[in-house]
Parts: structure tokens; sequence; C-alpha cells
């Protein structure tokens, strides 16, 4: 690991929205910049993590169970990626009351005296925005809502922050490698001019050009969370510099992939986006990123840079992406997410030479889902029952 | 880790070379090269270390003043890889100069150059720019096995339909990489494999040198190619050309591909046995290739290659850099005209026989 000595003082511009620090939902507050080697981190890494660590625990030590977990799964009935909850065999001390998709489903468990204390939400469930805080209120034993898809903007409402003291956790780290994988390959696409290749090969064209090394050159990281540091864990193997930007500059000041870590504010998204050859929009989409990245930042975006977004699109504001990209400021963009999906047939995305589009899916693998239901079985709820902290603990309020 | 490392360059991790001490022989060059080629400009313009001196470019011997330029004494020859004939030209100058003891390619590959007359001059050192392109084309490497992975020709064509079409994509990370030649590019491509968690399993003529090989799982001898062909996902090949590694690429080979694998050339065309190849790839048994050479380079139009939807082609450019080629001359001036005019050990040495 290359160790960079700290990075210069945190651009004093910075504003941060929130006085209060995130909201722990757990009981220990755990601060990574405090851990260099980041042992006691509250997050989930699908590559770093220990897997299993509390369901061996239950496998040996039945005693240390404090509590029982019982479950209800918000999701499509027929969502086969529940797998391991709707149909496998759950950890000691957890059982799963019942599966629906509206608050009607679950009438029956309404006048039981198994009250559920878990809610397992799936973004199957058609409208899990309105059905969940309906469920919380007709349930008011749950006590932890796990989402099972990293984002949670699928879930947010006024309805729901009502909600706010109850934990909530969610998939963070689950798809992040695979995102790092496409992240590369689209920087390549561009680098090796992916598009020239394909129109020479149309040609019959044998024409040798200039290709570009990823060496050297600069990501800009917006939104350094998981799926952030994935990228820089590669893109560093690579040999090319780091930028990462995040609400919480402090929280990757020791973190060795960052050359340069940024706050949030208008500033220093625009000094990213002026000195990043390759800006990667990994952020959650909440009520302070919408719209985040627009004409301001695009303005005085780095001559030929790449943009590519694989956060979430309401991220980005699109026109000002699709002029930054009409005007040749901007050399190509790799969009995985978009604000309306699926992209409509008249988005002048499809039509952009220089764009790389696909359908939301460059984490969808066969297992993905299916792995994060997984990590609510074997790795939540066995810490859950043994009265443990709760790993990727989220703020329904801020958004992530 | 690789326990001959210490001869040879790497762009990335090699000290530049610094000395204090005196000039013990003097280097006389011979370019056999353009003229005016901008990246020889470090050579032709720029300033030689102490005691190396340019006597004169030229592509063919009628370019050299023999009579005048023989008083000189040359004893360097800088070789370009500008045209076909450089392999006999080079021989024709070695004859005509009997002072030169020491033959620097310009390029890694020295294929081109090889000569039962360069051979057989022992006296003769040869070194190239074996290190000086490595990491431009272990990333080549990696994005032809995500092209594949993510299904990209997919994303064209959906993107041309205006189709949005969630399918699933291949995660690289757990997937096997067998790297056929692990030299400095092989290695190179390990280093980023093994940054997405990919297995690495290295394929060499001496598989004792990468005992112990961080950045590698498994390192096999020639003799087991079929294994590896049976267990990697995508497999480099990133050899020489030698009489040992033409055709290495067999029938046979293929037919042991492990399902939907994908082949990556980046070493030199006639390694894989191009026909066989094809039919593999008309028929399926192989998923894909990404090929940066060719056996006839430019490829022909009328080669089947051009048509198979589940190629990926470059014109032998993929690490063409705007630098490339300006920086292997700067390694001969800044590294190894320094340490032969110190006399010392040159980098890079080339192994007549073996052909690398």
């Amino acid at each position: 690991l290359k160790v960079v000595s700290r990075p210069s003082p945190i651009n004093p511009i910075v504003r941060s929205f929130h006085s209060s620090s995130l909201r722990a939902a757990t009981n220990t507050v755990t601060t990574p910049h405090a851990d260099p080697q980041l042992k006691n981190y509250k997050f989930w890494n699908r590559e770093e993590s220990t897997p299993g660590q509390f369901s061996y625990l239950l496998d040996i030590s039945p005693e240390s169970i404090r509590k029982e977990a019982r479950i209800i799964s918000l999701s499509a009935p027929d969502d086969d990626a529940n797998h391991a909850l709707h149909e496998g065999v759950l950890p000691m001390g957890c059982h799963l009351l019942g599966t629906g998709s509206t608050l009607q489903d679950f009438d029956e468990l309404r006048n039981s005296n198994q009250q559920p204390n878990v809610v397992f939400v799936s973004p199957s469930c058609p409208k899990a925005r309105v059905q969940l805080p309906l469920v919380l209120a007709a349930f008011p034993s749950i006590e932890w809502i796990h989402c099972r898809s990293a984002g949670i903007d699928f879930l947010v409402s006024d309805a729901l922050a009502a909600y706010k003291h109850l934990p909530c956790t969610n998939a963070k780290g689950q798809f992040s490698s695979s995102l790092a994988e496409y992240t590369m390959m689209a920087c390549s696409y561009f680098a090796k001019d992916l598009p020239r290749l394909m129109q020479q090969k149309k040609g019959k064209k044998w024409e040798k050009y200039e290709v570009e090394e990823l060496r050297g050159k600069t990501m800009g990281i917006v939104g350094y969370g998981d799926i952030g540091r994935a990228c820089a864990k590669i893109a560093s193997v690579y040999g090319m510099k780091i930028i990462a930007l995040r609400r919480n500059p402090s929280m990757s000041e020791v973190d060795p992939l960052c050359d340069v870590v940024y706050g949030t504010g208008k500033s220093s998204l625009n000094k990213l986006m002026s000195e990043s050859d390759f800006i990667v929009c990994s952020a959650p989409s909440t009520v302070e990123t919408r719209g985040m990245v627009n004409a301001d930042a695009f303005k005085v975006v780095k001559q030929n840079a790449v943009f590519i977004n694989l956060g979430r699109g309401p991220v980005v504001d699109e026109e000002s992406l699709v002029e930054a990209l009409r005007a040749g400021r901007l050399r190509g963009a790799a969009l995985d997410v978009f604000i309306e999906e699926p992209l409509p047939p008249e988005s002048e995305f499809w039509d952009l030479e220089n764009v790389l589009i696909s359908p939301h899916n460059m984490d969808q693998t066969g297992s993905f889902m299916h792995e994060a239901t997984e990590f609510f079985v074997n790795e939540n709820l066995p810490r859950f029952v043994c009265g443990e902290d709760l790993l990727n603990p989220v703020d329904v309020e801020i958004g992530y | 880790m690789d326990g001959s490392n210490k001869k040879y360059y790497n762009r990335e991790t090699s000290i530049p070379y610094s000395c204090d001490g005196d000039i013990i022989k003097e280097a006389k060059i011979l370019s056999l090269s353009k003229i005016n080629d901008k990246n020889n400009e470090p050579l032709d313009k720029g300033q030689l270390p102490e005691g190396a001196k340019l006597l004169a470019v030229g592509l063919t011997l009628d370019d050299f003043d023999v009579p005048a330029l023989k008083s000189e004494k040359p004893n360097v020859v800088f070789v370009s890889h500008c045209c076909p004939e450089s392999g006999k030209t080079l021989v024709q100058l070695l004859d005509a100069f009997p002072t030169i003891e020491w033959v620097h390619s310009r390029s890694a590959g020295v294929d081109y150059l090889q000569s039962k007359g360069l051979t057989a001059a022992r006296h003769i050192t040869v070194t190239n720019a074996k290190g000086c392109y490595s990491s431009t084309l272990a990333e080549y490497t990696v994005m032809a096995c995500a092209y594949f992975a993510k299904d990209l020709p997919k994303l064209m064509r959906q993107k041309n339909n205006k189709d949005w079409n969630k399918y699933e994509v291949l995660e690289m990370r757990g997937a096997t990489l067998g790297v056929v030649g692990y030299g400095d590019i092989g290695q190179a491509a390990s280093r980023l494999a093994k940054a997405f968690g990919m297995k690495v399993i290295a394929l060499r003529r001496n598989p004792t040198l990468s005992e112990g090989c961080s950045i590698c799982d498994k390192v096999y001898g020639v003799n087991q190619l079929n294994t590896l062909m049976s267990e990697s996902d995508y497999v480099l090949v990133a050899a020489p050309l030698t009489d040992e590694t033409r055709g290495l690429i067999s029938e046979e080979a293929i037919a042991h591909a492990k399902k939907d694998a994908v082949l990556i050339n980046v070493g030199r065309g006639p390694i894989i046995n191009e026909d066989a190849m094809i039919k593999a790839l008309k028929s399926r048994k192989l998923k894909g290739a990404g090929l940066d050479v060719t056996t006839l380079e430019p490829l022909p139009k009328s080669s089947p290659l051009w048509d198979l939807d589940n190629v990926l082609l470059s014109p032998h450019n993929m690490d063409m850099t705007a630098t490339f080629l300006r920086e292997s001359t700067e390694f001969f001036v800044n590294e190894n005209l320094k340490r032969f005019v110190h006399g010392e050990e040159l980098l890079n040495p080339v192994d007549k026989a073996a052909g690398y």
C-alpha cells in the first residue's frame, strides 16, 4: 500500500449541511479515521470483510442469543433472489413470519401473538415507499429495518423519516467490485478509443492510431463510499492519481488510496471537475446530492475529461451533461444510471456517439441480489440475535 | 519474486542509472533507422552521455559511407524496426564494420532482427526495449477481458436500437487469467488482473524463475499448456515470437480451452494457429478474442477476422502512446548507453539463440 502524507487542510470553504454527524444506528460509534487499518469499520465489504463470524458463533454457542428475530419480508413474493430468506435455513433464533408486498398481505399477523421485530425490504416490492411506513405503523414491535439493496432512495419519504429512531441497514459494500470493474472498463473504453476500433472494424480499416494510458491520469471520485473506494483500489494499481470527494473528508484522511480528499461544497466539486481526467460519480441520491453535478460543474470541467455515472441519475443535471458533451468539453460519458429508467427512447443520450449507455445493469451479476439477501441472513441477522452492532447503518433522514 | 529482474528494465519500477565513475570506453553509434524519425530525437539531436557519439543514420547499407565510417570504428548499432529488411541490413552492417560489439533494438520484439548471421556473431551483445511498453498492454488486456465480461458488443447493439434491456454481466473477480509467456508484459498484466481479484496462472519456459511469485497463483512449464487452457477463462498470449512459440497455441491447445474462454493476443500473431482460432470463434468454442496482433499486418480485408462479431480487433497499436517510441529511445540513451561507456552490464540482454 502506498502511504501518502496527509492531504492539505480541508478546503476552508467546505460547508457541512448537517451540524450533527451521521446518526449512528448502532450503540457504539466507530470512527474509521481513528482506525487506519479500518479493522472496526462498521460497514461490510464483500471482498475484505470476514464472513460468518456471528453465524459461526451461533452455531457453536446458542447461549449467545440475546433475543429472537421475527422477520417479515416486504418484497415481491416470487422474487427468488430472496431465496436464502424465504426458503433457506435461517440462523438459530430467527423466524420468517411472512412475505408480502402490501400491508394487507400481513393482515393475519396483526392479531397474532407473534409480532415481527424485523422488516426486510427489497426493491422488488412495487410500492415500497408507500408500504413501508404503513407496515411500520401497523407493527410498532418492529425495531429494525433492513434494505436489501445499497440505494435506499426508493424508500425515503417524510413518512419514513418519522421512523428515524429505528436502526436501518442496507447492502453497502455488496455491489462495489462489479462497479469498479465497470469503471475501469469505461475509462479504458475512452483511453484506447474503443469506438474508433469498432468503427475501423466495420470498415475493415487497419489504421494505427495513438492510444492513451490510464497510468498517470487523475480519477476524481464524487461520493467516496464503498464503490468509490473499490474503484480507487483498482485505479491506484493502474498508477492513477485519486481525488476523493465526500461529506466527511476527515474519514478518508489516512486512506492510503487517496492522493487528495475534498469535502462537499461547490468549490470543492468544481476543483475536482477541473483536475480530473476521469470523473466517477458514485454518490447516493439524497436531498443534498440531487442535481449536484450541474451546469457550473460542467463549465469548469477539464477539457476532454470523461464523466462516468454509476450512482444515481438524479445526482447529475442531465441537460448540462448533454450540453457539455455536445460542446465537446467532455470527451465522452459512460452512464449506467439515469433520472428516468428505463431511459425513454426520446432521450438525447441514445443519439450521442460518445456516450456508453448501460441499462443500470453493470452490477447485475447472476447472483448479486441473492448474495445481498445472504448478507442479511448470514451477517446481520446473527448480529441482531446476539445483540451485536449491525453492519451498514444508514440514516433514513439523510438518505444513505 | 522473479530472480532475473535485475537484468531487465521496468518503466515503472526501475531506478534511473547514475554513475560518477570514469568513462571506460567510448560509444560510436550507427543508427539503422529512418532519418528524421521524431521518436529518435533523444539520440539524433539530444545530448548524449559523455563518451557517446552518433556517427550516422541510415536505412540501408548504401546510406552509410562505409570507408569513411570505418576509420571511426563504430561499435554500437541502434536499430528501429522501420522496414522488413532490417534483419538483412543489420548483418550487412556487421560485416562492413567488424568493430561493432553491441546492437540495441528500439522495440521489445526482436523477431524482425533474427538471422543466422546475427546468432553466429558471438561477440555481439543484443539488447532490447523489454519493459518499455508493458503497462499499456496490461491496461489493454484487462480492457479486453471486461469487453467480454460486460458484453460490450451487446451494449453497443442495444444502444443502436434504443433498447433498454437489463442483462446479467460477469465478474472478472474470481475468474482465471492464464498468461502464456510470463515476461514483463505478462507480469504487468498479472499485477492488474490481481487488483481485479482474478486468479493468475503463468506459463513460461523457465517456471522456476517465477517460483514464489506474489502476483501469480500457479506457474506452469510449456508442457502444461493444455492444462492452462482448460483452467483459464481468459488466456493472454504475451510471448515473443521464436521457433518454439510459433504455432504454440495450436488446434490441440484451443481444443482444450475452457468453456466460454476468451483469447487475447498482444505478443505476435504467428504464435496462434489463426485458422484454428477462427474456426473455434465461429463455432463459439471460444467465446471471443481480443487481437492486437495478427499473422499478417496490416490485416488483409479478406481475413474472416473482420467479420466475426466476437472479435475485438486492433491494428497493433495498443501500446502506441504518443511517447512510447521516444521513451524507448530515451531508455537507450539514458540507461544502456551510460552503462556501456562506464563498462557496466547492459540491461535487457537478448538471448540470440532463444530469440528473445
